[in-house]
């Protein structure tokens, strides 16, 4: 004897197409814009050029994955969930420290663990705010960012300060394989990512807390660690940015917080392309690839880097509203 | 086979002046399906949370297979092997089935889940248990209602459950569903599973249960197989026929209709929703929850507007798509969650009144104060609401008192049909009698009232006529003083049945 068992929603099926549909734009206005510049820019697809993409997506791709996970611990909705607008400030901070204590004559053994511990101090600070204190997490880390920049600019007087040592050398300058070191940062990790968030009990758990509280509290998941988890994970996420960010200009720069945009849109698209419509680390890497190569692609093509900001931001509105439209049931 | 699973002897619960349960009993034996019924309030609720460790009882001893458990929690409860499926489905939408079933308990190879096995272990148990092939893979969100439910169910079995509690499994299943369900339930119940099966269908219930207790007031009326006396008999046990002085008549002469409703239909909700309104007229509908009653009501409202239809007042048909429409028109509505949708219960009591009416107060833009508290000073008197002023915020009042607030709100706008979505629910005695007192007054005035209500009895004793309607359907009309709350219960159930009248 079978089970007889029917879908209950008469629209299912024209919704599970517009899914799709919306899946396949996503692909289709990627692959769309990666032939149009191949095209028109030029020198866009040397070999150079293309790893050159690539390292600038490093530092973005690691800031994208810091939030990535606060998405996907704080609800996939990203209107009503959590988010961490703090993340590239608190890179910045980071950095500042990590430069500092470099140029005071500390060492990487000091130097790395202090920057981490700072990106996990903001992150704790996150974590208290929008758990303990229940603030709404769009204000309480746009208040943290606010707190991030501010000690940023204390610790560095707003100038320049220049950092050297061999770790960051061989960050700034190493190879191995024909690929650069930076570019083997995004790949491992990547792969750890990928490995805990997607292989791990302790993914699958963060993915429920966030798509269902009440479903995770109910099989004895303690919500907000989780929660708070992902925010400590984001300011680790920040440190470990600002590290790379200090190898590849090898000095910590005002301006670090200017990343929030594209780090965002590249977070916020990433849902796009999994079949979930949820944030995963393969798509967050795939579109922390598609930004870095359109704004690569405008610096090729003369395009001011003014209209760049502009164009992600257009990008958050599109992809916000057309991912809660789709979710819209 | 049949021995005693669970017992819970004489099991009182006080939640502060009311109680919930009172030396109630209840025994649950291995293989076999027991329902639990009883009227809104009557109990079924709290008994469930007691076993289930969210609530803890005042009196009464519970025994696990003999053994009586001392504390319970709900980690001792699961440890025991009881397992709950409640109402709402707890399932995160995004996940796959097998990660559904298996969250929390994943199989693993060192530190990373063991896909491959994870999902070959939920198909296996789909298998087993229901024979049902589904793709281990296929997003929760993509399932039917009833293949969620089996879901929540495979994934108790997984953790060896011998007790399955099921709330009101069938409360969002078309009819197709509840049957394969059944074949589902009867199926675990031959391989010796324990199952108590909440419900507020009668039909459901005299199926499929083998034992059903019956509750009422939070007592014991007794436990009975339904298959020898029946349900007429289980539905006299349930329904309390002492109704005394609870409710005010009135003496009201229905005059024309003020409300008519052609045809309406809404997609998966209700349809061909058809009847009349007179003025002075209260018309009841009767509905058990998901049937569609209060979406017909939001519906009239413009909360959720009709895919085909058409709603006249006074003889004007109107289509309203919006709130704001409909009150334009003359509906006003009296919701029921009143702190979600009724008062702004950090306004004051004045400001809360005149909120709808603000219109006919204002001069040139602005409010008129003086004007605004004549008018809120003699409702509140007319009405009772207990305040020493309108000053006070909303906040501060009793929910009876909220609740005439929400009505005096809409009393000041002087509207022609009036919507009551539960209008009675949480609020204590004294205020109910006000508030039927309110109803007659509106009737008296020649408003049309539409009156939703799950309590049946204030339906019978309050309604002129009371359409029943059953999964999305009106399927029946009584009218005068031949209503019952009885034939209510039984024909919302979807259950035609003629009740014993000497056995009343």
């Amino acid at each position: 004897m079978k089970l007889q068992l029917f879908k209950s929603d008469m629209n299912s099926n024209g919704y599970t197409l517009q899914k799709m549909a919306i899946r396949l734009g996503a692909f289709a206005a990627f692959l769309g814009i990666m032939v149009f510049f191949a095209v028109t820019a030029r020198g866009f697809t040397t070999s150079y050029n293309i790893l050159n993409i690539i390292e600038q997506s490093t530092i973005l791709g690691f800031l994208a994955f810091g939030i990535t996970v606060v998405f996907i611990g704080t609800g996939t909705d990203v209107q009503k969930g959590g988010i961490d607008l703090s993340i590239a400030a608190n890179a910045g901070l980071c950095a500042a420290v990590y430069a500092v204590l470099l140029e005071r004559g500390y060492g990487d053994s000091l130097a790395i663990p202090a920057a981490i511990a700072t990106g996990l101090c903001v992150g704790f600070l996150n974590g208290f705010a929008v758990v303990t204190l229940r603030i709404m997490p769009l204000l309480s880390t746009l208040a943290v960012m606010n707190i991030a920049a501010g000690l940023e600019l204390a610790v560095t007087q707003n100038t320049v300060i220049g950092a050297a040592s061999p770790l960051l050398d061989t960050l700034a300058f190493g190879k191995f394989l024909g690929i650069s070191a930076l570019a083997w940062c995004l790949i491992i990790g990547a792969a750890l990512m990928v490995a805990i968030v997607h292989y791990s009990p302790v993914g699958l758990r963060l993915y429920s807390v966030g798509g269902n509280v009440e479903a995770a509290k109910s099989v004895g998941i303690y919500a907000g660690r989780y929660v708070y988890g992902s925010y400590l994970f984001s300011g680790f996420a920040a440190g470990a940015a600002s590290i790379l960010i200090v190898a590849r200009l090898s000095a910590s720069t005002p301006g670090t917080g200017l990343l929030l945009l594209p780090v965002l849109a590249a977070a916020l698209l990433g849902a796009v392309f999994s079949r979930r419509f949820v944030p995963t680390i393969g798509g967050t890497l795939l579109a922390v690839l598609f930004i870095g190569a359109l704004s690569n692609g405008f610096q090729l093509l003369g395009i001011s880097s003014y209209w760049v900001s502009g164009v992600q931001g257009a990008l958050i509105l599109v992809v916000v509203a057309v991912t809660s439209f789709a979710k819209k049931s | 086979m049949n021995s005693v699973a669970v017992e819970m002897r004489d099991v009182s619960k006080v939640f502060g002046p009311v109680k919930a349960l009172n030396q109630a009993s209840l025994t649950i034996e291995y293989g076999t399906i027991h329902g639990v019924v009883g009227q809104n309030g009557a109990g079924k609720s709290t008994i469930i949370k007691v076993l289930a460790g969210i609530y803890r009882h005042d009196e009464g001893s519970i025994f696990v297979e003999g053994k009586e458990l001392k504390s319970i929690t709900p980690k001792i409860i699961e440890k025991c092997g009881i397992h709950f499926i409640h109402q709402d489905r707890l399932l995160v939408s995004t996940a796959t089935v097998a990660e559904a079933i298996f969250l929390r308990n994943e199989p693993t190879f060192g530190p990373f889940i063991n896909h491959r096995k994870m999902n070959a272990q939920a198909t296996e148990l789909l298998q087993r248990y229901f024979d049902l092939e589904l793709d281990p893979t296929t997003l929760i969100t993509d399932l039917s209602t009833a293949q969620q439910k089996i879901v929540q169910i495979t994934r108790s079995l997984s953790q060896n459950a011998k007790v399955l509690v099921l709330d009101e499994p069938t409360a969002a299943l078309v009819t197709k569903e509840v049957e394969s369900l059944f074949t589902v339930l009867r199926r675990l119940k031959e391989e010796g599973i324990a199952i108590v099966f909440i419900s507020h269908y009668m039909s459901e219930i005299e199926s499929i249960c083998d034992t059903v207790t019956v509750l009422r007031n939070g007592e014991n009326v007794g436990q009975v197989s339904p298959k020898e006396v029946g349900i007429e008999k289980i539905v006299t046990m349930m329904t309390n026929r002492d109704t005394s002085e609870m409710y005010p008549r009135r003496n009201v002469e229905v005059g024309a209709p003020v409300l008519e409703v052609d045809n309406l239909s809404l997609a998966s909700h209700f349809d061909s929703v058809s009847f009349q309104v007179g003025a002075g007229e209260v018309v009841g509908l009767a509905g058990l929850l998901g049937s569609g009653d209060k979406e017909v009501l939001q519906s009239l409202f413009g909360l959720l507007p009709p895919d085909s239809g058409t709603v006249s007042i006074d003889g004007t048909s109107h289509k309203f798509r919006s709130p704001v429409n409909a009150v334009e028109n003359g509906i006003a509505m009296i919701p029921e969650d009143r702190r979600a949708h009724g008062v702004a219960v950090n306004l004051s009591i004045a400001e809360n009144i005149t909120l709808a009416s603000v219109d006919k107060i204002s001069k040139r833009g602005f409010v008129n104060r003086q004007e605004e508290i004549e008018s809120v000073d003699a409702l509140i008197e007319e009405l009772g609401v207990k305040t020493p002023s309108g000053d006070m915020l909303v906040r501060n009042l009793s929910g009876g008192n909220q609740q005439k607030v929400v009505v005096a709100k809409w009393l000041s706008c002087d509207s022609r049909v009036y919507l009551l979505d539960e209008p009675t629910v949480a609020v204590d005695v004294g205020s109910k009698i006000e508030i039927y007192g309110l109803i007659n007054r509106l009737a008296a005035e020649g408003k049309g009232i539409v009156f939703v209500s799950s309590d049946f009895e204030e339906l019978a004793e309050m309604c002129d006529r009371v359409l029943v309607i059953y999964k999305g359907e009106i399927i029946g009309e009584y009218e005068g003083s031949s209503i019952n709350s009885e034939q209510l219960l039984a024909a919302a159930s979807g259950k035609k049945i003629t009740i014993n009248r000497s056995a009343v």
